[in-house]
């Protein structure tokens, strides 16, 4: 009985709830964000969360902002350092930050150079266990306050990707709230700033955290800049893309990304606006050059080419992409280093069947599947659980079946698949011949890693990045001359160098150029959102209604 | 099937009142069966999914069944495609055909181990209490406290990828579907041995097994004679629902790198696929027929279980 | 009783330790927390063997074990990676309340999941409600009405829910009650959330933001308890004593009430023993569909993260959750059934 008058209860709180509960604030006005993920923290030092870097350029003010033409905007400095202006010194060394002299924290004291140094301090403090100490620990010799407006970072060697790192990573936290919890618990890693971040840099404040819930924003009315143009922002954490996409065309929420293409129709109906923006990611099949994990006709150049073309990938682009993207010829898509003269490979049956013959694989015994000297064509494709790479592995397994070769399709779960070497992971351990997966560099920074012989994972070197053994001397030496070349023609003729040499080995083939998605209430203009800071101007978005 | 069960003990009273007629226990049930219109309704119905998946597999080969065609992308049903198309352009008819008969087999067999589980478990608990129901109870307590999930999460990493393909009626699947019936079954009878003893509890006190102990019958007559068949009922719904569980659950099990992999069919993992926002709202043919085939599974079972019941049950003479 | 009581409890004692010993192997073995850390790209090697030590994370299982039950503050652990434990460890172990730190918010882990016992607890609580109820009434006019057109049409609903994975019948209530309610002019129900953010969580938001998901929940789940109380309904209904009560004259109802219903009481009171602990745990793909910010939610993303020290403190609840409630199941057999003796 008590369960029926409980019921009564809530058909009568729900009633209610459906007279008041449609009726907005009136007089403010609020934008809604769904993150996919509930943030770590909000503090940049402790987690490389892609929702929280995104979130961060709403509250913390970088040196600059890279807007949506990837072009460097200054914030809290006064200009881009470049040689012509003196900032980078002649032996490319050092570059030196200019403040603006009217920055200030939003509780009114000044940002400052020591606010950088202490920044650069936490970093590489023992005491503190960031996400990630990169590049600061290895590649950054020292920072210095030359005086309040004034910071100079020197690097250890001429360091290229300096303009996506040197304080663009991390943006400066304050030194006045900080520095007395440092000093008194010799760790920010447990500073209750982390979680309430009452003193911020940027156009919004957060102003209560519900966990697992959302963050409310509120405008930070003593932001130094242009203050924004609407009254606050709320971000809600909604795990799952449906509901997601379900929020964007009821009009629940405002703003969402990371949208499967297939999903896109449903919002285009509703007159929600989709913005596909570059962020130099691309999906690719990294190409196990192992000889003693990968099938031995992986390290012939003209099998691997055989694979690439007997996959129609514009197809697949097309009807399973719905047309939102394209087949991309290099791994650096949408960038200046991609090499001018690259195209992708075309889909070639006929020519796929042509240099497998030609490489001596041959079906001998008549089973469908080509073999040489008693080896069968079986190849691994390995991903993990994304639906699309699901569905493009069942696509590639039945059109490669077609020249001969079998294609066995495992996923795992994402843990698992990205494990390192010492947790025996597949790909890490090399139990693949394809692994596909979507990476980039420091974007818009063209620099990776994950292709020089010095990161191939051993007993020696477990946490090495480049599981699929790929090693060319000449792209070695090119990588690393390119990562100590800061003029940027010089650079961009290095990378396509690079690009040319690597289309040549296929060592990497695109799939997809897999731009970031965001879908946005047509109620909201000037949205410019970029690939490398997506709301770095969200203090300009205009609401209307 | 139907012999197999039949041949089961009769229930407490049905040998008391064996003398009376000269029919045996079993034919009488049998007749009892047959004459349950409910029972045969259901019956008739699961012959026809079984027939469903087993000649729908003669006209179409499982070739047929994983064959993608991108432009033919979510197609809804028409003559060539009587079911429609899924997200890479697959017959979604063809494939609930072989997606049927992999679910049915994991419905089935993890059901029957749920069950044998759960009643063994929860009749020797029940009967003989003291230190066997305190052991038995106390790891039917950790295994409610350990969740599937986790337990999925690490048979996913050691047994991924890792166990040789079994071929079963002429397909070959893949090793690891043994790995997760065998999980489903041995994560879900927990409940069902819960409710097996409290019925225990209740009628080892009552007057007939107080009298067949005083007659000198044994501890493993009374239990399969006189407190399983008391407990029928509840069986069969721990049996009905679990089928429904087993074939839902191995979707999400293969999810994690188990089990059914593509481009295998399952009726689990067709509806996984539609979990999309759009597909959900545009395309309701792809989850609309795997949904019902696991309804009409479910309500046949249902349906055939009750008549069981009836038929083993002697006191109800007055069926349909 | 007193001494059935005192020795149950003593027995939660070895099982909450093997139990913990075994989940916590289980989360070691599921993967690396450190491979992807929620962001796109797995982190710079030298980073993922820093954090490994600084977390921990780079000691013997057993070791590990350990400090999570006792603690570290007695021994020295190496945080800097010279090579040398020099630095006290600050760990007090969960056996001094000390359930760890969480590796994804580096908050207590103990704090992260108390918070959520409300949140959880109004959705699990008001479906669990919804799902008594109406198992309770449908199973009863099931039963009286055996195998007719009523029961049958019964059956066949409850089964459709049943038969459908939650996730297609949460969006497609979203998609119908939120988005096509909305678009036709409709009074319609929120998609998300506990409530607008614009409103703040009042009650009349909290019901309206409710309704949705505790729907979804009970109508797959109200089978389980409609079914069992048809049948054991049937199986009271039909037998002897109760035939005998019926011989003697008693009222139809009479019988219902006193006799039959008691009697059938014993498997309901089994199930609902054994969903109370599920109370606690939430309903995880629920939640997550409709981003309820409770337990099945915290759960879902701190295991996708690995989150140990969480995992456990979530975990060790619902174990105790389920001795306590089994117990007090095992209690209410007695009360129902005097006859019930636990030897």
């Amino acid at each position: 009985m008590l369960g029926k008058r409980f019921c009564l209860v809530w058909v009568v709180l729900a009633a209610l709830g459906g007279i008041f509960g449609p009726v907005t604030a009136q007089g403010r006005s609020i934008i809604t964000i769904d993150f996919q993920q509930e943030l770590d923290t909000l503090n940049p030092l402790y987690t490389g969360m892609w929702f929280m870097t995104t979130a961060a350029d709403m509250y913390l003010s970088p040196p600059w902002y890279i807007d949506d033409t990837l072009t460097p905007v200054p914030a809290l400095v006064t200009e881009i350092p470049s040689a012509a202006n003196g900032l980078i010194s002649e032996d490319n060394r050092s570059i030196t930050l200019k403040l603006r002299d009217d920055i200030v924290w939003s509780d009114g004291e000044p940002i400052t150079a020591d606010d950088f140094v202490f920044t650069y301090e936490m970093l590489v403090s023992p005491n503190n266990a960031p996400d990630t100490r990169y590049p600061y620990d290895e590649k950054i010799e020292s920072v210095v306050a030359a005086d309040e407006r004034t910071v100079v970072v020197t690097y250890t060697e001429p360091f290229a990707p300096w303009l996506t790192n040197t304080f663009h990573d991390f943006p400066p936290i304050p030194a006045h709230i900080l520095r007395p919890v440092f000093e008194a618990e010799g760790t920010i890693d447990n500073a209750a700033w982390n979680r309430a971040a009452d003193v911020v840099s940027g156009p919004f404040k957060p102003v209560e955290w519900v966990a697992g819930s959302h963050i409310a924003f509120e405008r930070n009315e003593n932001y130094w800049g242009e203050p924004a143009k609407f009254d606050g922002v709320f971000m809600r954490f909604v795990p799952e893309d449906a509901t997601v996409v379900a929020s964007l065309v009821s009009g629940d929420t405002d703003v969402g990304t990371f949208i499967a293409y297939s999903d896109t129709p449903a919002l285009e109906d509703a007159g929600v606006n989709i913005e596909l923006v570059n962020s130099g990611y691309n999906e690719g099949w990294f190409l196990n050059f192992d000889p003693e994990t990968a099938n031995p006709a992986m390290l012939d150049v003209n099998v691997r080419k055989a694979i690439v073309l007997a996959f129609d990938r514009d197809k697949f682009n097309q009807d399973i992409n719905l047309g939102k993207t394209y087949t991309p010829a290099s791994f650096w898509e949408g960038t200046p280093y991609k090499d001018p003269d690259s195209a992708p490979l075309p889909y070639d049956p006929d020519m796929a069947n042509q240099l497998l013959d030609e490489a001596g694989w041959v079906d001998s015994n008549g089973d469908g599947v080509r073999d040489k000297d008693g080896v069968e064509l079986v190849l691994r494709h390995i991903t993990n659980q994304r639906q699309i790479r699901k569905d493009l592995q069942v696509i590639a397994q039945q059109q490669l079946a077609e020249v001969g070769i079998k294609l066995e399709i495992e996923n795992y779960d994402s843990n698992i698949f990205f494990g390192g070497y010492a947790d025996d992971a597949p790909m890490a351990k090399g139990r693949f011949d394809i692994a596909e997966l979507s990476d980039v560099g420091d974007f818009p920074d063209p620099n990776v890693s994950r292709f020089l012989c010095s990161q191939i994972p051993s007993e020696d070197n477990p946490s090495g990045y480049n599981d699929q053994h790929y090693c060319n001397e000449q792209v070695d030496a090119l990588f690393t001359e390119q990562a100590q070349t800061v003029d940027f023609d010089k650079r961009v003729e290095l990378f396509h160098e690079i690009d040319r040499l690597m289309n040549a080995d296929i060592a990497w083939a695109g799939i997809w150029y897999d731009p970031d998605l965001w879908a946005i209430n047509s109620r909201i203009s000037n949205t410019r959102v970029s690939g490398a800071d997506p709301l770095w101007n969200i203090a300009g978005w205009e609401v209307s209604g | 099937m139907t012999t197999a069960e039949l041949s089961a003990p009769p229930s407490s009273l049905a040998h008391l009142h064996a003398a009376r007629p000269m029919r045996s226990p079993t034919r009488i049930a049998l007749g009892r069966f047959l004459r349950h219109r409910a029972a045969m309704v259901g019956m008739i119905i699961l012959i026809g999914i079984i027939l469903y998946v087993v000649v729908g597999s003669l006209i179409f080969s499982e070739a047929e069944a994983n064959y993608n065609d991108t432009s033919l992308r979510l197609q809804p049903p028409s003559a060539l495609h009587p079911f429609g198309t899924d997200r890479v352009g697959r017959d979604i008819l063809a494939r609930t055909i072989y997606g049927g008969q992999i679910s049915l087999i994991i419905g089935f067999v993890s059901m029957l181990i749920e069950i044998s589980l759960g009643t063994a478990a929860g009749a020797i608990a029940g009967y003989y209490g003291g230190l066997i129901d305190t052991v038995l109870m106390r790891f039917t307590e950790a295994m409610l406290s350990i969740p599937s999930l986790v337990l999925l999460l690490v048979m996913a990493k050691f047994f991924g990828g890792k166990i040789a393909d079994i071929e079963l009626f002429g397909r070959t699947f893949s090793g690891s579907v043994l790995v997760i019936i065998l999980i489903l079954g041995l994560t879900s009878w927990m409940e069902l041995s819960r409710i097996v003893r409290s019925n225990v509890l209740v009628l080892k006190e009552s007057d007939f097994v107080l009298a067949a102990r005083a007659m000198g019958a044994s501890d493993k007559r009374i239990i399969l004679a006189h407190l399983l068949p008391n407990s029928m009922a509840t069986i069969i719904v721990a049996a009905t629902l679990g089928v429904a569980t087993a074939i839902l659950s191995e979707a999400y099990v293969s999810f994690l790198g188990l089990g059914v992999q593509a481009p295998t069919a399952s009726w689990g993992n067709i509806l996984t696929e539609a979990q999309e926002f759009q597909i959900i709202k545009d395309a309701p043919w792809y989850w609309l027929f795997p949904s019902l085939l696991i309804l009409l599974t479910v309500l046949s079972i249902n349906y055939v279980g009750d008549g069981l019941r009836d038929a083993l049950d002697p006191r109800t003479d007055k069926r349909v | 009783m007193t001494g059935y009581v005192l020795r149950r409890l003593l027995q939660a004692i070895p099982l909450l330790i093997i139990v913990s010993v075994v989940i916590f192997v289980l989360l070691q073995s599921a993967g690396d927390p450190l491979a992807i850390m929620g962001g796109r790209v797995p982190p710079r090697p030298d980073d993922r063997e820093r954090l490994r030590r600084q977390l921990g994370l780079d000691q013997p299982m057993l070791t590990q074990y350990l400090y999570w039950l006792i603690g570290n503050d007695w021994t020295l652990v190496d945080r800097d990676g010279d090579g040398t434990a020099d630095t006290p460890g600050v760990r007090r172990g969960v056996l001094r309340g000390d359930f760890g730190q969480s590796i994804v918010t580096n908050q207590p882990a103990i704090d992260i999941v108390l918070s959520r016992i409300p949140n959880t607890l109004i959705l699990s609580v008001s479906s669990q409600m919804v799902i008594i109820v109406a198992g309770l009434g449908l199973g009863l006019l099931s039963a009286l009405r055996q195998y007719s057109r009523l029961d049958n049409a019964l059956t066949t609903l409850t089964f459709i829910g049943f038969s459908m994975p939650i996730f297609l019948i949460a969006v497609g209530f979203m998609y119908i009650f939120a988005v096509k309610f909305r678009e036709w002019g409709l009074p319609y129900f929120p998609t998300s959330g506990m409530f607008d953010p614009r409103e703040g969580p009042t009650v009349a938001q909290v019901a309206w933001h409710l309704i949705l998901p505790m729907m979804s929940i009970a109508i797959i789940s109200v089978a389980r308890y409609s079914r069992y109380i048809r049948s054991t309904m049937l199986e009271t209904i039909n037998s002897d004593y109760i035939r005998t009560a019926r011989a003697k004259g008693l009222s139809e109802r009479g019988i219902l009430y006193h006799h039959a219903f008691k009697n059938a009481a014993l498997p309901i009171v089994t199930l609902i023993g054994l969903d109370l602990p599920g109370l606690l745990a939430g309903a995880v793909v629920t939640e997550s569909i409709f981003a309820w910010p409770g337990m099945g939610l915290l759960f879902l993303e701190h295991l996708s993260r690995l989150d140990y020290a969480v995992l456990m403190a979530i975990l060790l609840m619902i174990t105790v959750a389920v001795i306590v409630f089994q117990l007090l199941t095992d209690l209410t057999y007695t009360w129902l059934d005097p006859r019930i003796r636990y030897a």
